[in-house]
């Protein structure tokens, strides 16, 4: 098979023809492979993927969800943060079951660390797993990591054109949280505007304006999960049955 | 940002694939969607790197294509482009129904071939 490669560098050192394999090698595979490994582990639980930028208000968002449903569901969160145990720390201080994922500086996490990080917390009983990610709205777009939902948080300082900018973890959330509602009165953010975008890009998406501060939108969310852990387990005693 | 650990990853899946006849590689081609937020210029930094710190692997080149989005209308069906990531089909409907634009795969793979 010929081909047409013609840059400087091959040029030297092709001698006589040249072998062309068309292929279809997909990559990040080995990711999607340990992804539906932890989907198959944790048939009873129903996990979530939260993903943001830094500093939209993950962690305060998961404390505040675990003091709330601290008597409906059990929760347990694995957090991801490229170098500190910090926001683990801070889940522990209100009761919260979790185990910090400390990525080494790395800008994601992939399914092989949620892998690991299951052999090190006893979830046993834990209705609700949140994997907080490393903030960040690129890069952990593209890493499933076994979850049942994907949830982004988007907050009002960072300005309402962020689902066109970062289309893909829109494009695979099933929820957009508008969190810092308190501060609409004093930044230039539409809610409408913001909406309107998210749902160009991904016309399912659902979306709740929420302030962990006032308590805004809160109960909605957890209303939100209760439905999300309720569903799974329907189905997995549908599944039973069958 | 994780340009590095796709490099790997593609080092890994032609290991995986042809064993050691990956030695003889000449050129590898990488066809990313541009929902997969793989930079053509940073991969290729990120490749140069790589083959730099391994030498077996010093003459192989990489190329990279990319896709533009394309998205599925059930309304009219048919596939219609997405432009600046507007899921919404010309006849006014949304659809995030993507025919291409999420894939990230090795395409094609030049073996070097002595006479």
């Amino acid at each position: 098979m010929s081909t047409n490669t013609s840059s400087p560098k091959s040029a030297g050192n092709r001698v006589g023809s040249v072998q062309c394999d068309n292929t279809t090698l997909h990559l990040l595979k080995a990711n999607d492979y340990v992804a539906n490994a932890i989907r198959e582990r944790l048939k009873d639980v129903c996990v979530i993927n939260v993903c943001s930028s830094p500093g939209s208000g993950k962690t305060t968002l998961m404390q505040e969800t675990g003091k709330l449903l601290a008597n409906d569901l059990n929760i347990s969160v694995l957090v991801g943060d490229p170098e500190t145990e910090r926001d683990a720390i801070r889940m522990r201080e209100v009761g919260i079951n979790a185990l910090q994922i400390v990525t080494g500086g790395m800008c994601h996490i992939e399914a092989q660390m949620i892998l690991q990080a299951l052999d090190h917390i006893d979830i046993t009983g834990t209705d609700l797993l949140f994997i907080e990610n490393v903030g960040n709205l690129l890069c952990p777009s593209a890493f499933d990591l076994g979850e049942d939902y994907r949830v982004t948080l988007l907050a009002t300082t960072e300005g309402d054109d962020k689902p066109k900018k970062y289309p893909r973890m829109f494009l695979t959330s099933e929820l957009m949280l508008v969190s810092k509602s308190d501060l609409l009165p004093y930044v230039p953010f539409s809610v409408d505007a913001v909406t309107k975008d998210a749902r160009e890009v991904n016309p399912n998406i659902e979306v709740i304006t929420i302030s962990t501060l006032k308590n805004e939108g809160i109960d909605e969310w957890c209303d939100w999960l209760k439905e999300k852990v309720k569903q799974k387990k329907e189905s997995r005693l549908q599944a039973e049955v069958k | 940002m994780h340009e590095l650990s796709i490099v790997k990853d593609i080092f890994d899946t032609l290991e995986g694939h042809y064993g050691a006849r990956v030695e003889d590689v000449q050129q590898i081609q990488v066809t990313a969607g541009l929902l997969s937020n793989v930079q053509p210029v940073l991969i290729q930094n990120a490749f140069d790197a790589f083959i730099a710190e391994n030498r077996g692997y010093v003459e192989m080149e990489l190329e990279v294509v990319v896709n533009d989005i394309v998205a599925y209308c059930d309304v009219c069906q048919q596939n219609f482009p997405v432009h600046y990531h507007r899921f919404v089909c010309p006849c006014g409907r949304s659809s995030s129904t993507i025919v291409q634009g999420n894939e990230l795969y090795i395409s094609k793979v030049i073996f070097k071939q002595e006479k």
